[in-house]
């Protein structure tokens, strides 16, 4: 048995002709932050949904805490893109949805989920609706819903790439402050590469055509991170090696979907 | 530690209040009102002087004063019950089977396929047609009426609950089901109420539909009933109560549409923005 929260071993995965994911193996260890990067259609997202069990594999497997899993679980919260707040429902009803599904409506269960909701900075908008929130917010809401059902594993599909530049800056320090707290294993997937270094202990590189991991880089930069870690030449440098891995996949994919 | 973070992320949801100019600007609720004002002076004026025969036209005080009338000698309450009953029998039974055909054919291929062309052709045949039959079947009471309104309104209902189960967001779909929702849950918590808007919307086309189900119906052949006193008023030429009759189903379709906005406001109200 293994001593790692996630195992996935050689997990590969096609769509027709196409291989998304090539024999992609990775292991995580409890508490680790590690961020998947790449250009688009390199397969990261697909990797991820994978894990959560949205989507199966076409060849490998994945333990969690030495388990085998298929299929979707609440050991693993997921954290949308779009975030899929439930219209007629209030935030609270959005935050608790999860455990409310697996039938765990106890006070202690409703008092932790207010806890939680006052941890991602929501408390006291309880009894709002979601078309009343601005899209940081509702992205709270949807990072409270995953932490709701306690996780073994987090697993975050780029929530912050729908927010504007300021609202971004501002999400990843919250992010950052919320993990610290709990200090869950995240899987987190993004497209920006400094987000990916100021949150990780480690970012998994991907190449495209077909998907599979470049490169590990470890981000040994001390936590916690604030804005100014991101002038840092050692962050610098790290951004700029990623870059350096990936720019000819993105130059291609670029010139692929826009030429 | 939050208060501050709170502070950061704009709060869309308070509205900015109104710029005012210079100029005198109406809401829109004073343009109608000016609207339906200006269009009962025209009237009036068209019945006094142009075409100043009541064998034709009566005009809105002659529609009052025959409205008085009727409810004096109680006739028109006798007629208001028997039209109000049929629409609200009929109503009631075609939403009830409308909703759960609807609900039936969204969550069952098979029932789908089986039912879908007969729902489909029997909306779009214009079955008040078939109320002089219903009337050799049920006889000259209520019941041929309310079968005459079921038929009108149920499809409608049927169509629109269908079309809300199938247009659940998959989004929300996806998002339960990585919470370990079951099917029957899916239903319950997600196609149900992202439908409901649907299923109000097809219930408000049916008070339209309903209403000339009633009247026709009525004129093929009644006792009692605001289309049975139009038909009368007709063949005696009595154009104030014909008016009469017309006013009243009027306001009561613009009630009933008015009160299903309201609970639409209040049940669905994530769609009013």
């Amino acid at each position: 048995m293994s001593t790692n929260k996630l195992e996935a071993r050689a997990l590969t995965k096609r769509f027709g002709d196409l291989e998304v994911l090539h024999e992609v193996s990775a292991s995580i260890s409890e508490g680790e932050f590690v961020s998947l990067v790449g250009p688009s259609g390199c397969g990261k997202t697909t990797f991820l949904r994978i894990i959560s069990g949205l989507d199966t594999a076409d060849g490998g497997a994945i333990e969690v805490d030495g388990r085998a899993i298929s299929g979707p679980g609440r050991d693993r919260g997921f954290v949308f893109q779009s975030d899929s707040l439930l219209p007629w429902r209030n935030i609270f009803d959005n935050t608790i949805v999860g455990l409310e599904l697996a039938g765990r409506m106890s006070p202690e269960d409703m008092a932790r989920t207010r806890k939680l909701l006052d941890l991602v900075g929501l408390a006291g908008f309880e009894n709002y609706f979601p078309r009343q929130l601005s899209g940081g917010m509702r992205q709270r809401v949807n990072l409270a819903r995953a932490l709701a059902i306690d996780p073994e594993l987090l697993l975050m599909d780029e929530p912050f790439s729908a927010l504007d530049a300021q609202t971004r800056e501002i999400m990843q320090g919250e992010l950052q402050r919320i993990w610290e707290e709990g200090r869950k294993t995240v899987l987190f997937v993004t497209h920006q590469i400094d987000e990916a270094v100021f949150l990780s202990d480690r970012v998994l590189v991907f190449a495209r055509r077909p998907g599979r991991i470049l490169e590990e880089v470890t981000i040994d930069l001390p936590r916690p991170r604030t804005m100014a870690t991101k002038r840092d030449p050692k962050f610098v440098a790290l951004v700029d090696h990623i870059w350096k891995l990936i720019e000819h996949d993105v130059r291609e994919s670029v010139l692929l979907e826009h030429g | 530690m939050s208060n501050e973070k709170k502070a950061l992320v704009p709060l869309p949801f308070i509205s900015s209040s109104k710029t005012r100019s210079g100029r005198v600007e109406l809401e829109g609720y004073q343009v109608a009102i000016i609207s339906v004002v200006s269009g009962l002076i025209a009237w009036q004026f068209l019945s006094d002087f142009i075409i100043a025969n009541s064998l034709f036209l009566a005009s809105p005080t002659q529609v009052v004063e025959a409205l008085v009338s009727l409810s004096l000698s109680g006739e028109l309450w006798a007629h208001v019950k028997t039209s109000a009953f049929e629409f609200i029998l009929g109503y009631a039974i075609a939403a009830v089977i409308g909703i759960s055909t609807g609900l039936l054919i969204a969550t069952s291929p098979f029932w789908k396929s089986w039912l879908q062309p007969w729902i489909s052709g029997l909306y779009a045949t214009p079955t008040v047609a078939l109320g002089p039959l219903f009337i050799l079947w049920l006889g000259i009471g209520i019941w041929s009426k309310v079968l005459v309104v079921v038929l009108l309104v149920v499809f409608a209902v049927t169509i629109n609950t269908e079309a809300g189960i199938r247009s659940t967001s998959e989004r929300y779909l996806e998002m339960m089901r990585c919470f370990g929702a079951t099917q029957r849950q899916l239903f319950l918590k997600v196609s149900l109420p992202s439908a409901t808007p649907f299923i109000l919307a097809g219930l408000k086309l049916g008070i339209g539909r309903g209403l000339i189900g009633v009247v026709v119906a009525e004129l093929f052949g009644s006792r009692l009933g605001l289309g049975r006193l139009i038909g009368a008023s007709a063949d005696s030429f009595n154009m104030p109560e014909l008016f009469a009759a017309v006013a009243i189903l009027a306001a009561s379709g613009i009630l009933m549409n008015s009160a299903f906005s309201n609970l639409e406001t209040r049940l669905v109200p994530w769609t009013k923005d």
